[in-house]
């Protein structure tokens, strides 16, 4: 069992701990305009923004763990300071045994990270010297090295693309040949700050997976993504992060029921109505008529149970075709982001 | 075998093999690479024409003639282009991944990040540099009597301890780098210190004199070695060592320190 009725997590056996945890960033504030400039030349006005603010959370091993977010909210600063590479203002990270920042060099021979916007690779060469270079700086020997990329380049259908400069191979292309930077090394836990920014479908498809099969022999990922499908499709706990703050810390299924048991039926009517034909029907919280003929209800299961609704639903209207699906995440993620209150909520709050 | 010959040859290997991975890259595209050799040389290799033009016109620096001052352009053409191949990438790597927000990716590899750079920045369009300077100090020293095989030694102490003064300018500046973000102009306040190295120490004040051995020791790079070769050392010089090494040692520590100002880019 890998969550409670609440969506939290359970069967912990954290690999990453994180507690109080805060990066403060201090910079200076520029005005605009000519004379804001000339002003800021001689005389800054400093500020300190808090990019992260006593976030807590721990990472089971094995798990694949979302974290979520708007743009600044804080996920790459985060993932930064789990990787080792900034140092927190206060709060402690617990990675593995290691404290990232203080025994950097020794931890991160543990880690992998795939920045989505950032390249390991040497631009101007072919990605397999880019690779080569990098089994050396880590250690591996040449079996292992010879073996590893064998597997990751068949995993990725790569074939020859491993010769060719990296500055010719697509955006997909590039990004599969960072995975495998990441990986030579056969790390036990994986960073990944949005890796399939910009991919089209079938190099997400593929780079999804990939993560799928490396987790299930172990490997432990966790990834920043603004792709809900990256989400849906593979993280089994979701961290949401909004202003700096945590603002969800649960499984996927805890996700979706932050909003309640709501599900959305789509009905195909055989003649043109208006939306005061299901008024007064309980459960319904909301009704939105595309056309005349077609009708998308949104309607909570835990105050009225689907067959009852769906026979209320046949006696009030006769229609042609019908779909119930769960409530889209893209909503759920959104009532989080726009609702986040200012202080730290778990699933049971939510649905108190 | 002790754990720090394990240590040292692991270093060593790994080195050579991100040193070759470098030079794949910069031949990469090979008139590129063909230009930049031709321009680095040239636009080094020509600064002793002033001294040309100086003894041409029947002036001198007191007490040197021609190829002794020639000595000693060449011992900094040499040093320079050790310096330029083997760790000025260190400033330029440094200051463009601080500027782009890009120096996780060095910080995830588990090698020190001083090391990594160095590695993985060698020039080798600079060997030119080094191969001209070379042969300039083969022609100035056929001409310069009374260079014995007993003062090579103190020489070549000397030339250790003036690429010693190069390293730790370079790691001052690139771990400055990581307050003054951007500081692409600093190399030009550097250089223009170490324009002291290329002429005979004798034509500047006492404080400059002082000042160029014993605080900032750019005397080290070319005058002090060129001046062990024509007999003029002095046995002060020696001291001058000792900042040359602690000049080293600031740098290593203070871009240790200033590693912690990082502050990456927005994601």
């Amino acid at each position: 069992m890998d969550e409670t009725m609440d969506g939290k997590k359970t069967d912990m056996q954290p690999v990453i701990t994180l507690s109080h945890l805060t990066k403060e960033y201090k910079t200076y504030r520029r005005g605009s305009g000519f004379t804001e400039s000339i002003k800021s030349f001689f005389r800054r006005e400093s500020v300190v923004v808090t990019a992260v603010r006593d976030v807590s959370f721990t990472v089971r091993k094995g798990s694949v763990t979302g974290i979520l977010g708007p743009n600044g909210a804080g996920k790459s600063t985060l993932i930064k300071m789990m990787t080792g590479t900034l140092f927190p203002t206060s709060g402690t990270i617990d990675v593995m045994g290691y404290t990232p920042a203080k025994n950097r060099k020794a931890y991160v021979q543990h880690i992998g990270a795939v920045f989505g916007q950032k390249s390991q690779l040497i631009w101007d060469i072919p990605p397999e010297d880019s690779f080569f270079m990098n089994a050396a700086i880590y250690g591996v020997d040449d079996a292992d090295y010879r073996e590893r990329l064998s597997l990751m380049v068949d995993l990725f259908e790569l074939g020859d693309c491993i010769k060719k400069p990296t500055r010719v191979l697509s955006l997909g292309e590039r990004m599969k040949c960072e995975f495998i930077m990441a990986m030579l090394h056969n790390p036990p836990v994986v960073f990944l700050d949005e890796p399939t920014i910009g991919l089209d479908v079938l190099a997400k498809q593929r780079i999804r997976s990939f993560i799928k099969k490396m987790n299930a022999l172990g490997t432990t990922f966790i990834l920043t993504t603004h792709d809900l499908e990256d989400v849906e499709q593979l993280a089994q706990d979701v961290i949401i992060i909004n202003k700096g703050m945590k603002v969800f810390d649960g499984t996927l299924g805890g996700l979706s029921r932050t909003l309640g048991e709501k599900k959305i039926i789509t009905l195909t009517l055989a003649s043109r109505a208006g939306k005061e034909l299901f008024s007064g029907l309980k459960g319904i919280t909301s009704i939105t008529s595309t056309s005349g003929f077609e009708m998308t209800i949104e309607a909570d299961t835990a105050a009225v149970s689907m067959p009852q609704l769906l026979k209320e639903l046949s006696a009030r209207c006769s229609f042609t075709d019908i779909s119930v699906k769960p409530l889209p995440m893209e909503q759920i993620i959104t009532s989080i982001y726009t609702d986040s209150p200012d202080f730290n909520i778990s699933p049971a709050d939510y649905e108190k | 075998m002790s754990r720090f010959v394990r240590g040292f040859r692991k270093y060593f290997r790994l080195y050579i093999r991100c040193a070759r991975t470098a030079v794949s890259a910069a031949v990469a595209y090979r008139m590129n690479f063909a230009a930049g050799m031709i321009i680095t040389f040239f636009s080094n290799i020509l600064f002793p024409l002033v001294t040309i033009v100086i003894y041409g016109a029947g002036l001198s620096f007191p007490g040197w003639t021609f190829y002794q001052v020639l000595l000693i352009q060449s011992i900094f053409t040499v040093s320079s282009g050790i310096s330029n191949m083997f760790f000025q990438g260190i400033f330029r790597e440094t200051n463009n991944a601080v500027r782009d927000g890009v120096f996780e990716i060095i910080l995830l590899k588990p090698v020190e990040p001083l090391f990594y750079l160095a590695a993985t920045s060698i020039n080798p369009e600079s060997s030119a540099l080094v191969a001209g300077g070379c042969v300039m100090f083969g022609l100035s020293a056929a001409h310069v009597p009374g260079i014995t095989g007993a003062a090579v030694p103190v020489f070549m102490l000397f030339i250790l301890a003036g690429i010693c003064v190069m390293l730790g300018l370079t790691l001052v500046m690139a771990a400055v780098s990581f307050k003054w973000v951007g500081n692409s102009r600093l190399p030009e306040l550097f250089g223009s210190v170490l324009e002291l190295a290329k002429y005979p120490l004798g034509i500047y004040p006492h404080s400059v004199r002082t000042f160029s051995t014993f605080i900032i020791p750019v005397a080290l790079v070319a005058s002090i070695p060129a001046a062990v070769l024509t007999g003029r050392v002095e046995s002060s010089y020696i001291a001058a060592v000792i900042p040359c090494i602690l000049l080293v040692l600031t740098g290593i520590v203070l871009y240790k320190r200033m590693i912690r100002m990082y502050e990456s880019a927005g994601g």
